[in-house]
């Protein structure tokens, strides 16, 4: 595989577009058996802010950032976080021996721990069906159409041509971890 | 008890039946649940711990997708069922239905956790102690259905078919529901939406001959609402479209007393005064005539009474309406001449939830109106013709005429309401007539899928109602409220275990199928009604063999047969020659009434007029009701995904109000009206208005039976007063006042 075709999975959230109903925190729940009171993703409030009537709220979806410098990996001591050449930070669950320092190294609290099965879980980009060819589950079902996912290399994705067309963020990007999930508010 | 399977004829107490039941759910899923897939132990019930390492790695290959409808509220998107080892995994949205477009909202994604909810109704059952006791027997379907039928037969010999009330909320089978009431021969139908929409039917029916005309949103440049709230009461393919609108830059003006998430989204957002909806509409319309912003020609050759309307609404200035609005006269002109200017690419949305004061249904036929003066018709971002679900002809069973009806209605339609459609009613005045037992006495109540103690106003009066029935007969999925205080309890099989007659959305038909085999012995509603009609000399009425063959006799004149049908889901017939170019509307005039007939001939002022709606007093609130995206009406409650997004309502009430009575955030509350009295948890918040509370309904169940939900929050039908608009029926919802005070 070359440089130029080598796939780069990213996300864009259009924050405008969200809705907080949370259909992509219940889907991602079932996609991937996440236990009852843990979640791979979520919906932020920020707000309301302001005095009555004049009001804002905002809603900012989030999941595993997929950084590009993910600390997470550094920190795992078995090898049990990867990185996958499409940039797609996995766990390796047989290797994962639960110690949980990368649920301390992940400024986004995006990891949590499953003690059914004595491992650390998080966001996998849905990554069985984006192999088969199908988008991630939250990004399926969005009612709002907030959630955006493509391949980032490719200059003609959807993903691609919102950032290229759209000042756009990432969280805590003094954290240097450089995330692969942009908002567009 | 313990340790055994119930079986027919066991005597057994809900709440102590937990363990038995759960205990039963795991030997008859375990079979099925065996395989390397693992379920997460909340969908299984029985807390089997999961595979460990990478064997915990989601399929993506499944047995079989199914194509078939939603049914976690009244939308029905399509989806695909996946379906794998026998159980349904997930469910993703039917990108071929234009309700879903592929997506599906929280309560459709959850869909699974209602299938699978170990509270699930798996047999028939008879009530075994005082109503709402909780103790019930075991039942063979043919006991529960030879019992059912004898006592409604008795009701029928000894007081007539008229004392038999029947209720249904909208779903798919209710057209057979009513094909079973309809021969039983009783008079007595009552629905959901004099509880919702009664007002804007009406409103709609007397301007445009329609119930509600379809909106283009892929056009529209200005929109208004005034009591639809899509970004939290979901209707999946509209809520996308509304937001699709904004995206584009769309103006969206809310009206709503609370910063609901829809107003969050809106352009602007006024915190109108409750009840002064009418009002804000009425100087709108002021403005657009006075300043002769209206669509002339449209107006001279589509429309009747504009003269009338134009003297009406003479004295109703920005000015005068400000005080009842409280929104500023300039904001008032300013965005009729916005609207009037974006039109006829703008409609004023008729809204949904609109039962709020007995004012709203002049409010609705005054947004039908600035729709109508505007010129909003059939063009493009404006409001179009509806062919409702009737836009393809079905087949149905052959069958006799229905006998004759002589019996007065006990919801007074049409006597005292002329002007409500007979298949709509008035829910609510069902349950003041049993109370009075006028016109008549009423001896028994057969609900199909509703929980009127739930849903109606007082609901310590709709229990008294229920203590003087000599027999009620509830079908449902679930112990819900209603079940919980009937005398024999029916299972229904779940919406991804059944079939139910077709469903047609503009220009294609959609099927209902079971993905998978119903859980214990639930049955689906076709066949329970036939069973019920045949065991009530009624068979004629039910000339099907079973449900596919109900099914085929749909689909028959369409010339396609049901196992094609089934492979998608749907099917769109060849498109007729010609479509119907000159639309007639379907009024006395045959043009868009802005003055009505129908109104004067009943009494009702011909256009529309200010009516003042009651105020609360300084040390009460108006009670606010309103969805959350995350829940259906009563119905979703116990589903174990949506009860962890949102386990129990709050009542929100305004910083300052709450400050004066010392209630802090989270603190516990109570809500007092003059119906009844509810404790509950305070949400301080600035995105109400200080004279308004909120409170979501479906919550503060009564039903030990839906072990999830029981004991959650609050519910606001304890709260709620009765009041009945003259003219729709519709049910005042927010014309009750409460006090809040710390607990």
């Amino acid at each position: 595989m070359t440089a130029q075709n080598k796939k780069r999975w990213g996300m864009v959230i259009e924050t405008k577009r969200c809705i907080d109903c949370k259909a992509c925190m219940i889907a991602c729940e079932i996609e991937n058996q996440v236990p009852l009171g843990k979640h791979r993703n979520w919906v932020g409030h920020v707000g309301p802010t302001g005095t009555f009537p004049v009001l804002g709220l905002r809603f900012e979806p989030g999941n595993c950032m997929h950084c590009e410098n993910p600390p997470c990996l550094r920190v795992c001591p078995t090898g049990a976080t990867y990185q996958r050449e499409d940039g797609l930070v996995l766990i390796d669950y047989d290797k994962c021996i639960g110690c949980r320092y990368c649920m301390q190294a992940c400024p986004y609290d995006a990891r949590y721990f499953d003690p059914a099965r004595g491992v650390v879980d998080k966001c996998t980009f849905c990554v069985h069906r984006i192999d088969a060819g199908q988008p991630p589950a939250c990004v399926e079902t969005c009612v709002g159409g907030a959630r955006h996912y493509g391949d980032l290399n490719d200059p003609n994705s959807e993903v691609s041509k919102l950032l290229a067309t759209n000042e756009h963020s990432v969280l805590y990007e003094e954290a240097g971890t450089e995330p692969k999930i942009f908002y567009i508010s | 008890m313990r340790g055994q399977s119930i079986k027919v004829g066991d005597v057994f107490a809900w709440e102590m039946s937990r363990r038995e039941f759960l205990g039963m759910g795991a030997v008859a899923l375990g079979g099925l649940a065996l395989s390397s897939i693992p379920f997460a132990p909340w969908l299984l019930g029985s807390g089997k711990a999961p595979a460990r390492g990478n064997a915990h790695l989601p399929p993506v290959n499944f047995d079989r997708e199914v194509y078939t409808l939603c049914e976690q509220c009244v939308w029905r998107c399509g989806l695909r069922a996946k379906v794998l080892n026998g159980k349904v995994y997930k469910l993703d949205g039917n990108p071929y239905h234009p309700h879903s477009n592929g997506m599906l909202c929280p309560r459709g994604q959850a869909g699974v956790a209602t299938l699978y909810d170990p509270d699930r109704l798996r047999f028939p059952m008879m009530r075994a102690g005082d109503r709402g006791s909780g103790l019930w027997k075991r039942i063979s379907w043919d006991d529960a259905l030879n019992y059912t039928a004898q006592k409604m037969q008795a009701i029928k010999q000894q007081f007539g078919a008229e004392a038999l009330v029947f209720s249904s909320t909208h779903n798919l089978a209710q057209t057979q529901f009513e094909n079973l009431l309809r021969a039983f021969g009783s008079p007595n139908y009552g629905t959901q939406r004099s509880l919702c929409f009664n007002a804007m039917i009406i409103a709609n029916l007397m301007t445009f001959g329609m119930q509600e005309p379809d909106r283009d949103y892929s056009a529209a440049e200005y929109i208004i609402y005034t009591g639809r709230n899509l970004a939290e009461a979901i209707s999946n393919s509209e809520t996308q479209d509304m937001i699709a609108a904004i995206a584009r830059g769309a103006k969206v003006v809310v009206l709503d007393p609370r910063f609901t998430k829809s107003a969050s989204k809106a352009t602007e957002w006024l915190p109108i005064r409750p009840g002064g909806d009418l009002a804000f509409f009425l100087a709108m319309l002021h403005v657009l005539v006075t300043e002769e912003l209206y669509a002339k020609n449209f107006v001279a050759q589509y429309t009747v009474g504009f003269d009338d309307l134009a003297k009406a609404i003479k004295p109703y200035t920005p000015e005068w309406a400000a005080s009842k609005t409280e929104i500023p006269a300039a904001t008032t002109r300013r965005i009729a001449r916005e609207f009037a200017l974006a039109a006829p690419h703008a409609f004023v949305h008729n809204n949904w939830r609109t039962s709020n004061f007995v004012n709203s249904f002049q409010a609705e036929r005054a947004m039908a109106i600035m729709n109508a003066i505007t010129g909003n018709w059939q063009q493009p971002g404006g409001l179009f013709p509806s062919a409702g679900e009737g836009g393809i002809p079905l087949g149905a069973p052959p069958q006799p005429p229905y006998p004759r009806v002589s019996a007065l209605r006990l919801d007074g339609v049409p006597s005292k309401y002329p002007l409500v459609p007979l298949d709509i009613g008035v829910f609510q005045e069902i349950r003041e007539a049993i109370l009075a037992e006028k016109p008549y006495p009423a001896h028994g109540w057969f609900v199909y899928r509703q929980n009127p103690i739930a849903s109606l106003p007082e609901r310590r009066k709709t229990l008294q109602a229920f203590s003087k029935l000599d027999f009620v007969v509830t079908i449902d999925t679930t112990m819900n409220d209603t079940a919980w205080f009937s005398d024999v309890v029916l299972p229904e099989a779940s919406y991804l275990e059944r079939y139910d007659p077709l469903t047609v959305v503009g220009d294609a038909v959609f099927l209902r199928q079971p993905a998978v085999d119903p859980l214990g012995e639930s049955k689906s509603a076709l066949w329970m009604f036939k069973e019920l009609g045949t065991r009530l000399g009624l068979q004629d009425y039910f000339q099907y063999k079973d449900d596919e063959d109900y099914l085929r006799q749909q689909l028959q004149p369409l010339g396609v047969t049901l196992e094609e049908v089934k492979a998608k889901g749907f099917y769109r017939p060849p498109a007729p020659a010609a479509a119907a170019t000159d639309f007639k509307f379907d009024t006395p005039s045959g043009k868009i009434e802005l003055s009505s007939l129908s109104l004067a001939k009943s009494n009702f002022p011909a256009v529309p007029v200010w009516q003042e709606p009651p105020a609360p007093l300084a040390d009460q609130f108006y009670l606010l009701t309103g969805k959350v995206a995350y829940h259906t009406q009563f119905s979703t409650q116990n589903n174990k995904l949506l009860h962890e997004l949102f386990p129990k309502n709050t009542v929100w009430i305004h910083t300052t109000p709450a400050a004066t009575r010392g209630i802090k955030d989270g603190d516990a509350v109570y809500v007092e009206s003059p119906a009844g009295k509810v404790k509950t948890t305070a949400q301080v918040t600035e995105g109400i208005r200080p004279d308004c509370v909120y409170m979501t309904p479906g919550f503060g169940h009564l039903s030990k039976g839906t072990r999830t939900s029981y004991g959650e929050g609050a519910s606001d039908s304890e709260l709620h007063l009765t009041f009945s608009d003259p003219a729709s029926g519709g049910q005042a919802l927010t014309q009750t006042f409460v006090k809040v005070y710390k607990a």
